[in-house]
């Protein structure tokens, strides 16, 4: 099958995100169990995903009073979308890939800035306090990852002289760039939780606020939008194990198998990190990002340009 | 001239949603509705800046236009003070010029863009037009393109400027004519703070 | 896909604005009108570039040079609205008879 052809395309997308949603669901169960009572159990981890959406799909859904409903039903499939769209430019293995275009990681920059607006509608349109306040949270947290998330991509496209993920992937053939640039993943991984609301930084749709963005969601539509941001978060994983691991090279292993296996690996790192670390303030975060967040990306992106020079 | 049937059907379906969705940002009720249905007109001209192979300056539209959009749907519920934004707000005023303008402008530019005689002269296809942009903006256009970084520079300085509250000799307020909608009433002597 | 085609696009994307620009009595929604002015400004320019001057990359330029003013006339004017907010608690051109603080 060819993966450019419009049915591998869906096929092989289709099948990342959803598999890496379950894989997130099942690691959230999983290490949540084992950071509070210090012991798991898999066949729990692996049943209590399908049981709770199964739950979910039959509750009925909630209204509210004039919601924007068309931009309410949008909001999640946007979403999920742009998620589609940033796993489409990242090559799976060697050229096992929908779209390895020649600008990559501006699309995938441009798929996530489409973040913020899904985030702000899904908040917006519920015409209720609560859903718009998570929607103004979105917006500061946006406006704070996004410069260090970009800077560190830049940066990371500096030695494969190229934009396109391949010519990156391709570039660390000999030196990973989590090594090259030591300061690159950290970044990424904060500016990524970030972007998927996720582990400290879920402030938008975070407990604190009822729910934030997600407190009059409920049904189906309500699991739309939690599958959408897990796509989100596995299309960070994916796009960072690309460009700061290596992406699909690797001793023994196919290529896909190694791609997995180092998607895993951050996916576990993130949902480890929302378990084991605390929800950060917002204000406090918008003043870190500001002040520390973006000086270091910079410093990451004159380190390694003078490097590749 | 770009000829391909794929294309072309994308370039109708990019440019109708473009051009109605512009329409429909005068045309809505809703404040947030409106600032993002200009975004899905910018995003429509990015998408054909991409099929025009302009592919790095397209999605870099899209990439500003999300965050911009976004800023200025939550500057029209800040001051319309309307939250869900769902009553009616037509807010116009010499409708009729406005429309005759627009149809004189529409008009005539599109005139000269039909009478014209333009070169036929389509670009390289096998050139990468990104690596071009940047040897451009590095090379021979450095100057412009510095130039416009320094505008931007003093552009921000210039905006937090304008906008902060405070100013270097107090509020921003002080010196300036009384509010045009209420009146402070004046503070009791001793409550300075 | 022409370049005459190209052009009424960007000449009604134009008009819409100017339509936009005149029309609205909110600042916001007169900065609206004026994004879609340089819009169509901009599909024009890259259409240019595309189809009529053989890829010459000062055409890519002229576009970076637009998107340029989008910013400095997006961040000038949130500026000011918030300004004239301070002042006059206006956020209407009406509510602005005078221009002298």
């Amino acid at each position: 099958m060819r993966w450019s052809s419009p049915l591998g395309a869906v096929v092989l997308v289709a099948g990342v995100l959803s598999a890496g949603a379950y894989v997130v669901a099942v690691l959230d169960v999983a290490l949540g169990r084992l950071t509070a009572a210090g012991h798991l159990r898999l066949r729990h981890a692996l049943r209590q995903p399908l049981d709770e959406t199964a739950l979910l799909l039959l509750t009925r859904p909630s209204r509210t009073e004039r919601p924007d409903a068309q931009a309410w039903a949008l909001a999640p499939a946007l979403l999920g979308a742009m998620a589609a769209a940033a796993v489409a430019t990242v090559p799976l293995g060697r050229g096992i890939a929908v779209a390895d275009v020649a600008d990559g990681i501006v699309l995938f920059g441009a798929a996530m800035a489409m973040v913020m607006v899904a985030v702000y509608l899904h908040g917006w349109s519920a015409n209720s306090p609560m859903p718009l306040l998570g929607g103004y949270r979105f917006i500061a947290l946006a406006l704070s990852y996004e410069m260090p998330l970009a800077l560190v991509l830049i940066a990371a496209a500096l030695p494969a002289e190229s934009l396109s993920v391949g010519a990156i992937v391709a570039s660390q053939h000999d030196l990973w760039n989590v090594v090259r640039q030591p300061l690159g993943l950290p970044l990424y991984l904060i500016a990524g939780a970030g972007l998927a609301f996720w582990g400290p930084l879920d402030t938008a749709d975070g407990p604190d606020l009822a729910g934030g963005t997600t407190a009059e969601v409920s049904g189906p539509s309500r699991v739309a939008w939690e599958l959408a941001r897990r796509f989100v978060l596995v299309a960070v994983a994916v796009m960072g194990a690309a460009v700061f691991l290596g992406g699909w090279q690797g001793p023994m292993l196919p290529g896909p198998a190694w791609m997995a296996l180092k998607t895993l690996v951050l996916l576990a790192g993130l949902v480890w990190m929302a378990h084991r670390v605390a929800r950060v303030r917002l204000e406090r975060f918008v003043v870190v990002a500001w002040t520390v967040l973006i000086p270091l990306a910079l410093v990451d992106v004159f380190v390694s340009g003078a490097i590749a020079l | 001239m770009i000829r391909s049937g794929t294309v072309d059907i994308a370039f109708w379906m990019f440019s109708a949603g473009s051009v109605v969705a512009a329409w429909l940002v005068f045309r809505t009720d809703s404040m947030v509705r409106a600032a993002y249905w200009l975004l899905a007109s910018f995003a429509g001209v990015g998408a054909l800046m991409v099929l025009l192979n302009a592919r790095f300056l397209g999605l870099v539209l899209v990439l500003m236009m999300a965050g911009e959009m976004t800023i200025m749907a939550v500057f029209m519920v800040m001051f319309m003070m309307n939250p869900a934004g769902l009553n009616p707000m037509t807010m116009v005023h010499q409708h009729r010029t406005a429309k005759i303008a627009g149809v004189f402008a529409f008009a005539g530019l599109a005139l000269v863009g039909l009478v014209a005689d333009f070169p036929d002269r389509p670009a390289d296809a096998r050139r990468d037009p990104t690596s071009d942009l940047g040897r451009e903006l590095l090379g021979d256009s450095m100057l412009v393109f510095e130039t416009a970084g320094v505008t931007l520079l003093a552009t921000m300085i210039g905006a937090i400027a304008i906008a902060s509250k405070r100013g270097r000799y107090g509020d921003a307020e002080q010196g300036s004519a009384p509010p045009a909608l209420e009146e402070k009433p004046p503070e009791p002597a001793g409550m300075e703070h | 896909m022409t370049l005459q085609a190209l052009l009424v696009v960007g000449a009604a994307l134009f008009g819409i604005g100017v339509y936009g620009a005149l029309s609205q009595q909110t600042f916001v929604m007169i900065m609206m009108g004026l994004e879609l002015m340089l819009n169509g400004a901009m599909l024009a320019a890259v259409a240019f570039w595309a189809m009529s001057s053989g890829g010459a990359p000062k055409g890519q330029l002229l576009t970076v040079i637009i998107m340029t003013v989008m910013a400095v006339e997006a961040a000038i004017g949130f500026a000011l609205i918030i300004g004239i907010y301070r002042i006059r608690k206006a956020d209407m051109t009406e509510k602005l008879k005078r221009l002298r603080a």
